[in-house]
């Protein structure tokens, strides 16, 4: 029963950060109908940009792991504008669906192998801020950067969502949502709102890696199939609803430690790929999502 | 085939032929044979991303499962060749199959990551299941054998070459019959397509079926000649591998395919050799210098366009002279090579030099004019003027979350006539359209056609059932010529399934042969013979009109649903249309005419209904329903006593 109790725990973990790429996902993808097929080398940057400052293989420690967070958001918000002009932009110009997926798994791959260039191909360790002790919750040891995890995962949703309802700017980027063509109209620069979210989508994705850095081990290699798995998770819980994307990271997060547990740790990347596969042929638009109507 | 063709089919088969004869490098040989075995694969990624434009991140998992399967039976069952190539075909089919079923209610970005996921899930499985597969250790094979010894590299070079050839001829007459025509439409026009009984996803899931065999069958040979095979080679790197050489070779072209598998095979040795590198991107950083300046003295590109492309191939070359192990930066290069290549080379190499020596890609010449051309070929007779009610919708209820764009609407169509349906922007016109093509599942209420119930089916069967439509925002299948446009809805004429196309088998030639006499007299039926090998994107919009109705007539209707065909047309084009639904009429096809020409209207109805709010307000004889002062209200507004309830309706789109 612990046990059980346990691979819970580090399956909300888990989940909680699918759920922030999977928020990364629905980002750009509501300002642009586009998606970035590299996030998961975004939170891999992120990870490894964070361990280069606080960790000593870049001849640091240059800070402590709170100051370093603020810097590799701004960082991860940097490398999503990047990826927007050079991967993005031009597609969405030519109006090209297969030019945007090729240039944004092109960019990841270029990610990929100058993090393997940099950093090493080997998996490195990460520092933890905190304690590894872990403390016990009705009997299950819990880490207390799992607790780290959750928050700040939760935190940095809420805040974007925050900021996205409540400031002039982030109703620039609602209105570009619903409508690209009638907010051009009304005068706010949809391609910077696009790129701003861009920003917003890998600076999520970075902050998630320096979160679930400390609880795993940090490489090059890392983010691929964190990508992929928040990717089925964003369409579990449907494109458009932050909501499902925690429902969705939620199971994801606790069927994958289950099966690595009691099946085998090589097949715990099945059942979230199965249910991604599922979900599409029975639900396409997601548990949460709407379906769209199509015009003719 | 004409001689250019039968030419360089010559020389390439004597080139194919003669090269083991004067190459005994085993060495290049051996990579001769990747190109060959890569090019097979390619031909079938080209299916599904150049023909229904469909993105593929499995094929590298469809080409694990045709090397394993062939791995397995031959380890563990020590099944010949014979058998065991046929096997991974079948298999990898049938998961083809399997990975395209999900699909099938997706498309785009959601499409490629269900075959990413199917992809990863593959390999995943080969590394696990090492009861099966061996995991991580791999499989090792030896050469097929071949009249009791076993095949040396040149006899298995000879063979792989053989088989390249089939699977090059198999293709290429599946891509040019009418299976190739609707992977085509489904990829420019899903809805059109359906609406031309092409039913999207059955066509979407043969696409990769087909795709897939062809996976199996290179993943078979790859594994007899690598002779050994592990779960690392089938990765995502390939995958993209795959796709690289598909566009940068050229989409919709064989021989794009063998020059984007030539370069994706001789790529990593090219990247062994620094030195060799360093000469290349010199080169390229001085031949997009000079493309550059000439591009910018013939004003043929601004400055801002030309920044990048020469920034980036200068900064490569600088690049390479600071590398010192290139093998570290392989993918980098593979990287950029693939951004390259969407945005500078979209065509590919054969999209390119074919555009530099001014040719567009080749079409399939229709007939010529100097054959005379039947028009009654044109039009089979629907019947005669039976009278009667061919099309029944009873209470249509079309409700759009709390929008009821059809508002339990009756509309009795009768047989032979030409039947108007007007009502101002929103009033529920295409709405209706669409819910009788089976574009919309009514909310409630039923469609009965020539006693039928037909709501609730699919367009496509729809379609095949008689009803044929056009649309209000033209969809054509615009990288198809006219003739071809007008094929796709002769499509429902073909009896003949896939192998009929490969084999070319008589039935096959006859179907064809009808279904291009038919169109080309569809074709001078609409007034577009001359325009029979354009492009339909190419031609004039009004021409485009014209040609959406011709495609319309291939289904041979009882039921034409014409959609505003006269809008933004010209008045003398205006005047052809009208002629062109007499005729139709004539031949006991009955029409629905969606139309805001008032004239158009009432020239050629017989009767009218008139829609407004998403109820029938008024119907009757043209004249009758123009007189009417409801109708006039509807379209001028007034009167006060009706404001109320017509205020209470909020505004659909039409």
């Amino acid at each position: 029963m612990e046990i059980l109790l346990q691979l819970v725990f580090s399956g909300i973990a888990l989940g909680m950060i699918y759920a922030v790429i999977a928020f990364g996902y629905q980002l750009t993808f509501a300002t642009s109908g586009t998606l970035n097929f590299g996030q998961g080398e975004s939170l891999m940057l992120g990870a490894l940009v964070g361990l280069s400052l606080v960790g000593s293989i870049h001849g640091g420690p240059y800070m402590n792991y709170w100051l370093m967070i603020p810097l590799v958001i701004l960082f991860g918000g940097l490398q999503g504008v990047v990826v927007e002009w050079i991967a993005v932009r031009p597609a969405i110009k030519i109006k090209s669906e297969f030019g945007w997926i090729m240039s944004t798994i092109a960019m990841a791959i270029i990610f990929k192998n100058v993090a393997e260039n940099i950093w090493g191909k080997d998996d490195l360790t990460f520092p933890s801020p905190l304690s590894a002790q872990p403390f016990q919750i009705f009997g299950a040891n819990v880490q207390p950067m799992q607790i780290v995890v959750i928050v700040g995962a939760l935190a940095i949703m809420l805040a974007v969502e925050l900021f996205n309802r409540k400031s002039i700017y982030g109703k620039a980027v609602v209105a570009t949502s619903n409508d690209r063509d009638a907010a051009g109209l009304m005068g706010i620069n949809t391609s910077m709102v696009i790129t701003f979210s861009y920003a917003l989508s890998s600076a999520t994705a970075a902050f998630a890696g320096v979160l679930v850095a400390p609880l795993t081990l940090t490489g090059a290699t890392m983010g691929s199939s964190l990508g992929l798995k928040a990717f089925a998770v964003a369409i579990i819980g449907g494109l458009t609803s932050g909501v499902g994307a925690i429902v969705g990271g939620l199971i994801l997060g606790i069927a994958e430690t289950l099966t690595g547990f009691y099946v085998s740790t090589g097949y715990k990347e099945v059942p979230g790929l199965v249910l991604l596969l599922l979900v599409l042929a029975i639900k396409p638009a997601g548990l949460f999502g709407k379906t769209a109507i199509k015009k003719v | 085939m004409n001689k250019k063709t039968l030419a360089l089919s010559v020389i390439g088969i004597a080139a194919l032929g003669l090269f083991p004869v004067f190459m005994h490098n085993p060495y290049y040989l051996h990579l001769a044979e990747t190109i060959l075995i890569y090019a097979i694969l390619l031909f079938g990624l080209d299916i599904v991303v150049g023909y229904t434009g469909q993105v593929s991140l499995g094929h590298a998992g469809l080409f694990g499962i045709g090397s394993y399967t062939t791995g397995v039976l031959y380890l563990k069952l020590g099944l010949p060749i014979l058998l065991a190539l046929p096997a991974s075909i079948v298999v990898a089919a049938v998961f083809g199959a399997v990975m395209a079923l999900p699909a099938l209610r997706v498309t785009g970005p959601y499409l490629a990551m269900v075959t990413l996921a199917f992809g990863t899930i593959t390999q995943i499985l080969i590394n696990e299941m090492s009861f099966l597969t061996e995991g991580p250790m791999g499989i090792q094979i030896t050469k097929p054998g071949w009249f009791g010894q076993k095949m040396d590299e040149t006899t298995f070079f000879y063979l792989v070459a053989v088989l390249m050839v089939v699977a090059l001829i198999v293709v290429h007459r599946i891509l040019r019959s009418h299976l190739g025509r609707a992977f085509q439409a489904l990829r420019d026009s899903p809805i059109a397509s359906d609406c031309m009984g092409v039913s999207v996803y059955r066509y979407k899931v043969y696409a990769f079926v087909i795709s897939a065999a062809l996976a199996g069958l290179a993943g078979s040979l790859y594994a007899y000649s690598e002779q050994y095979i592990s779960p690392n080679t089938y990765n995502f790197e390939l995958t993209i591998l795959f796709l690289l050489a598909v566009i940068m070779g050229g989409r919709k072209s064989r021989i794009g395919s063998l020059i984007g598998a030539f370069i994706v095979v001789m790529l990593p040795s090219l990247l062994a050799d620094i030195d060799l590198f360093r000469q290349i991107s010199t080169a390229a950083a001085v031949i997009a210098v000079i493309g550059a300046v000439i591009a910018l003295v013939q004003k043929r590109k601004t400055a801002r366009e030309i920044v990048v492309p020469v920034v980036a191939t200068i900064g490569m070359a600088l690049f390479s002279y600071k590398l010192e192990n290139i093998t570290d930066w392989r993918l980098t290069i593979f990287g950029l090579m693939t951004l390259f290549v969407v945005y500078y080379l979209q065509d590919g190499i054969v999209g390119f030099v074919s555009a530099m020596f001014g040719k567009g890609p080749r079409h399939l010449i229709a007939q010529s004019g100097a054959q005379a051309v039947d028009e009654s070929l044109a039009i089979a007779n629907a019947g005669g003027e039976r009278v009667g009610v061919l099309l029944s919708a009873r209470q249509l209820l079309m409700q759009f979350g709390g929008l009821k764009a059809l508002n339990h609407v009756d509309l009795q169509i009768a047989q032979g006539t030409v039947h108007g349906l007007i009502g101002p922007n929103g009033s529920g016109k295409s709405t209706m359209m669409n819910v009788l093509t089976g574009i919309y599942k009514p909310t409630d209420g039923v469609v009965e056609f020539a006693g039928r119930v037909i709501s609730g089916t699919t367009p496509s069967a729809i379609a095949l059932g008689g009803v044929a439509r056009t649309f209000q925002n033209v969809q054509l299948f615009g990288e198809m010529t006219a003739t071809e446009n007008v094929l796709v809805g002769l499509h429902s004429t073909f009896r003949s399934n896939v192998f009929d196309a490969m084999l070319h088998t008589p039935r096959y030639l006859r179907e064809e042969r009808a279904a291009r006499e038919r169109a080309a007299s569809i074709l001078h039926f609409v007034g577009l013979s001359d325009l029979a090998n354009e492009e339909a994107r190419n031609l004039p919009y009004g021409k485009q009109r014209l040609l959406e109705i011709g495609r319309a007539l291939g289904l041979n209707p009882q039921l034409l649903l014409l959609d505003e065909p006269a809008a933004g047309l010209t008045a003398p084009d205006i005047k052809e249309l009208i002629a062109i639904i007499r005729k139709i009429r004539e031949h006991g096809i009955t029409i629905i005419l969606i139309e805001h020409h008032m004239d158009v209207v009432m020239s050629l109805c017989d009767t009218v209904t008139v829609l407004d709010f998403g109820q029938k307000i008024c119907e009757g004889k043209p004249a009758a329903v123009q007189a009417d002062p409801k109708v006039i209200e509807a379209y001028l507004g007034g009167s006060v006593s009706e404001e109320l309830s017509g205020a209470a309706h909020p505004v659909a789109t039409a």
